[in-house]
């Protein structure tokens, strides 16, 4: 018989007690399998104990920031749950990153320390750092160690995440155990999860998506984990990925609009029929892609919708996939959505307007920002995501655009004050504009930039210049040299003849 | 230029700015290091694309094709009917 984690009796609302609990209830199930290595919660529960005893032996006192840089795997799983056993705060970051970025990220979280892989991206990523202090995991857990006696309380903050805004720079999200616990718990009664479940994780875990949806799901429902043991580009992987979706009995698979459409085009056959649910965010989904993954696999793929500051707020579970495949669902428990008209008003259904959310999941505002900028993303608690949308008569909602400008490349948001902010300060730029521009797919973007050069400049040198500080995904793909920005007739930049 | 060089220098001057990376080796992992990603290997086709004139077939984006600079290589020449210099 499978075992069923009690979901009604009242959950624990740290991240501490969550792995407690699925520990003490299916202590032989896999927490997470990878390649042939397979940790169970018990297992997982000692070398989290283990490792957060060698975090306080170092210096980690509770409330610290942690910052967490490790490639997506047991590791990161690993790492994240010590930070939170030892009361620290974890601020999870993309090994992507440039040097600069890192630094931005460290420098503004107040990080203490860096806890790394034993070997990869992340490791490669924190040589560059000069500072803080960089602890291996490896060598806290061969220390070993019990594991701290004093549990975070629900209402501190258990993680630091970053969130591209329009604004230039990443704007810090702190989440408490008690919002992260809230947000596991409202996606894992939503989706029925329990440890039977195995989670196919190819999504970022640094990413709001696959921190809430992959590992915070795992830990409140104790489903598997599983993850390719070798990670390369989809591209060039997708049969490897579609075998071992497959071959590991994968039940959910959360994904991303360009992962669904490089798997439906793989020329290989699968058989993912053990799949009950997949997941499509990050980005619109287009239809196309439903009906490419559909029809390869039989399994329709499922919008989300989430945000940094809030996590999952929607699930489409309806029960006509076909005919709502352009919705993003329903709230899930716990978090309420309306959309608001030009004054802030709630508006009809049907009718358009900007997303806003109220979430018990929800931070209650970014840090190290002015007061203005808060009164302006969450005024009378509510978030203003800043995306349009509709609520029709079942209350589904279904995204119909961005009011902020940033570019989705692949899945990843791109701010692009960030981009312009680099280009700006290049000796041969005089004006920049970036701009998302149609990359032949639809639902996916490039950045473009487009510069008026002071003198002799080329593309390659602007876009080199951007990869040194930017992580890839956000440089630009193209550079178009003009004499003048097109401005209108109060100066400002018109985009549409950029693009 | 050997097919080799040119395909260092690319990596080098392409793909991996701001990586503290500064030699290629021809037998360095490409993928486990993470050097060629997502985006990585899309520069890559464009490259051997307008370098060489390979359009890559999907039966033929499998890591073996990219997993370093000597498979790259073999790929280009194979795809040629011979070396390129």
């Amino acid at each position: 018989m499978t075992a069923v984690l009690p979901l009604r009796a009242a959950p624990p609302v740290t991240l501490d007690g969550l792995l407690d609990r699925a520990a003490a209830t299916v202590p032989a199930g896999a927490a997470v399998a990878c390649g042939p290595r397979r940790l169970s919660w018990s297992e997982l529960h000692a070398r989290t104990g283990a490792l957060a005893a060698g975090l306080v032996t170092r210096g980690i006192e509770p409330g610290d920031a942690v910052a967490l840089l490790a490639a997506d795997g047991p590791q990161f799983v690993l790492g994240l749950l010590a930070i939170a056993r030892a009361g620290a705060v974890a601020v999870p970051l993309n090994p992507a990153f440039k040097r600069p970025e890192l630094e931005f990220c460290v420098r503004e979280a107040g990080a203490r320390a860096v806890l790394t892989e034993d070997s990869g991206r992340g490791v490669d990523a924190a040589r560059e750092l000069q500072a803080p202090a960089t602890i291996a995991l490896a060598d806290v857990l061969a220390a070993g160690g019990d594991a701290p006696s004093s549990p975070a309380p629900p209402d501190a903050p258990a993680a630091f995440t970053y969130s591209a805004g329009a604004t230039g720079r990443p704007k810090r999200v702190p989440r408490t155990h008690r919002q992260l616990a809230a947000e596991a718990g409202a996606f894992a009664a939503a989706t029925a999860l329990g440890p039977a479940d195995r989670l196919f994780c190819t999504l970022p875990l640094h990413h709001a998506y696959g921190f809430g949806c992959c590992l915070l799901a795992a830990l409140r429902s104790g489903a598997t984990l599983v993850f390719a043991e070798e990670q390369g580009p989809l591209a060039l992987d997708r049969d490897r990925v579609l075998a071992l979706i497959e071959r590991s009995e994968a039940t959910v698979f959360p994904a991303v609009p360009f992962a669904l459409r490089v798997l439906a085009e793989a020329p290989g056959a699968a058989d993912l029929s053990r799949l009950r649910l997949v997941f499509s965010a990050g980005t619109l989904l287009p239809r196309a892609t439903f009906a490419a993954f559909t029809d390869a696999f039989g399994v329709p793929p499922r919008q989300l919708y989430g945000c940094t500051e809030a996590g999952v707020v929607t699930v489409n579970l309806d029960p006509d996939a076909r005919a709502t495949a352009g919705s993003v669902g329903v709230p899930v428990a716990g978090v309420e959505v309306s959309v608001l008209g030009p004054s802030g008003e709630p508006v009809e259904p049907g009718r358009h307007g900007e997303i806003a959310i109220r979430s018990d999941a929800m931070t209650r505002g970014y840090a190290g920002v002015p007061d203005e900028v808060n009164h302006e993303a969450f005024p009378d608690g509510a978030f203003r995501t800043g995306d349009r949308g509709r609520l029709d008569e079942a209350g589904r909602l279904w995204i119909t655009g961005r009011r902020k400008r940033l570019i989705d490349v692949s899945g990843e948001k791109v701010d692009p004050v960030e981009v312009e902010d680099v280009l700006a300060v290049h000796p041969r730029v005089r004006e920049v504009v970036v701009v998302g521009a149609a990359s032949g797919v639809q639902g996916e973007e490039v950045v473009k930039a487009v510069v008026v050069a002071d003198g002799a400049c080329g593309e390659r040198e602007l876009v080199r210049f951007c990869r040194e500080r930017l992580a890839d995904y956000k440089a630009p793909r193209s550079v178009e040299f003009r004499d003048a920005i097109p401005r209108g007739s109060a100066g400002e930049v018109l985009r549409k003849y950029l693009v | 230029m050997s097919v080799t060089t040119e395909l260092q220098d690319f990596i080098l001057d392409e793909i991996a700015p701001g990586r503290a990376i500064t030699v290629i080796d021809p037998d360095d992992d490409l993928l486990s290091r993470g050097i060629i990603d997502s985006l990585g290997v899309t520069q890559l086709l464009e490259f051997l694309r307008d370098r060489y004139g390979i359009v890559v077939a999907p039966a033929d984006l499998v890591p073996g094709n990219f997993r370093n600079v000597r498979a790259i290589e073999a790929f280009v020449h194979a795809r040629q009917g011979g070396p390129v210099c």
